[in-house]
């Protein structure tokens, strides 16, 4: 899919989630599914698979987005429907970044082995905004393959503390 | 001695010595034998002074003849002498050039022989080095993937909940305290 198509996706879900005002929840949903796609091989090819029906797949979105609000398992849906399970990613993050940039913030993502605290959010937020002088929004992605530490990517900023990367620093000096 | 004796007997009966002709008979052989000489100064002695004369001249000829002979056959013989001497030359100068062509090749062929040797001795030089090499770098391998499983396993087995806290907050504490 051509990056314009892309945003013009990404605009349309942003729009109808701000016009039933909940964008703020809805991205964080959005984001969470994307993120849950793109970590499980065989959930993101059932959703991309046209040989399986629509019916079928809006199925498994709804059982993915369990008690996520209706708006966003209907925007997911439509996406499916639309035969663009394979961009939805692309799509939903193109989304978070909308929806960020509309309270003037910049999405900094930051990956962890283990899930953080509410308190912890709330302290790395203000850590990455006082280390690149802008306003964050923190979306937290737990990936077991980070071992320890944090991997915080704001805008093209990378800030990594995590123990793998250590560990391959290690081992291409070994 | 007797017959000496016999010889000089006188016989008595003889009017004169019986060795001696008579005077007579010595006179008229003495004239016929001038006669005889005469002719044959007159008549023979020319011819056999010319049969002398040709068979000298023949003979002079057949030494002309056989000089030139000689000198022919010393020529020839010349000739042989120097052509032997030209083969026996041309045989040494052969086998000069055969040995000089042989030491060629000998040398030749022992310094093609020697590069060969030089050649398989620096490859086999450089197999061993890089077999050597390639044993070293395989086992460094081996090593540090051994090490790296090992540090990843120790890391793995020391990072426990706490562990992971300690590196949030201190990830926070950095990133916080960067500016």
């Amino acid at each position: 899919m051509s990056e314009a198509r892309i945003e013009a996706y990404a605009r349309a879900l942003a729009d109808i989630a701000a016009a039933e005002g909940n964008l703020d929840a809805v991205e964080k949903e959005l984001y969470v599914v994307a993120r849950a796609i793109e970590s499980n091989e065989s959930l993101r090819a059932t959703l991309t698979d046209e040989s399986i029906p629509a019916s079928r797949r809006q199925a498994v979105v709804e059982a993915l987005v369990g008690s996520a609000s209706n708006t966003t398992a209907q925007l997911i849906g439509l996406v499916i429907g639309s035969g663009r399970g394979r961009d939805l990613p692309a799509i939903i993050d193109k989304v978070v970044k909308r929806a960020s940039n509309a309270q003037n913030k910049e999405v900094a993502e930051v990956r962890s082995a283990v899930a953080l605290s509410a308190d912890q959010q709330s302290r790395l937020a203000a850590a990455l905004e006082r280390a690149t002088g802008k306003s964050v929004n923190l979306k937290v992605v737990v990936d077991p393959s980070v071992l320890g530490g944090l991997i915080a990517t704001v805008g093209d900023e990378v800030i990594d503390g995590s123990v793998r990367t250590r560990l391959d620093q290690v081992k291409s000096r070994l | 001695m007797r017959f000496l004796h016999l010889l000089a007997a006188e016989d008595p009966s003889q009017t004169h010595h019986w060795l001696l002709p008579e005077t007579a008979e010595i006179i008229y052989g003495g004239i016929a034998a001038l006669i005889i000489f005469a002719a044959l100064y007159k008549f023979a002695l020319p011819a056999a002074k010319k049969a002398l004369a040709a068979r000298t001249e023949r003979i002079q000829k057949e030494l002309d003849n056989a000089a030139n002979t000689r000198s022919a056959a010393e020529a020839e013989a010349s000739n042989i002498r120097k052509a032997v001497g030209d083969i026996a030359s041309e045989r040494a100068r052969l086998l000069a050039e055969a040995d000089q062509q042989a030491a060629t090749v000998l040398s030749e062929g022992r310094a093609r022989i020697a590069a060969e040797v030089a050649d398989l001795e620096a490859k086999a030089e450089a197999d061993i080095a890089a077999s050597r090499s390639r044993s070293s770098d395989e086992l460094r391998a081996q090593i540090a993937q051994i090490a790296s499983v090992a540090a990843q396993n120790a890391v793995s087995a020391a990072l426990n909940d706490g562990t992971k806290q300690e590196l949030i907050e201190g990830f926070i504490s950095s990133v916080g305290g960067a500016r």
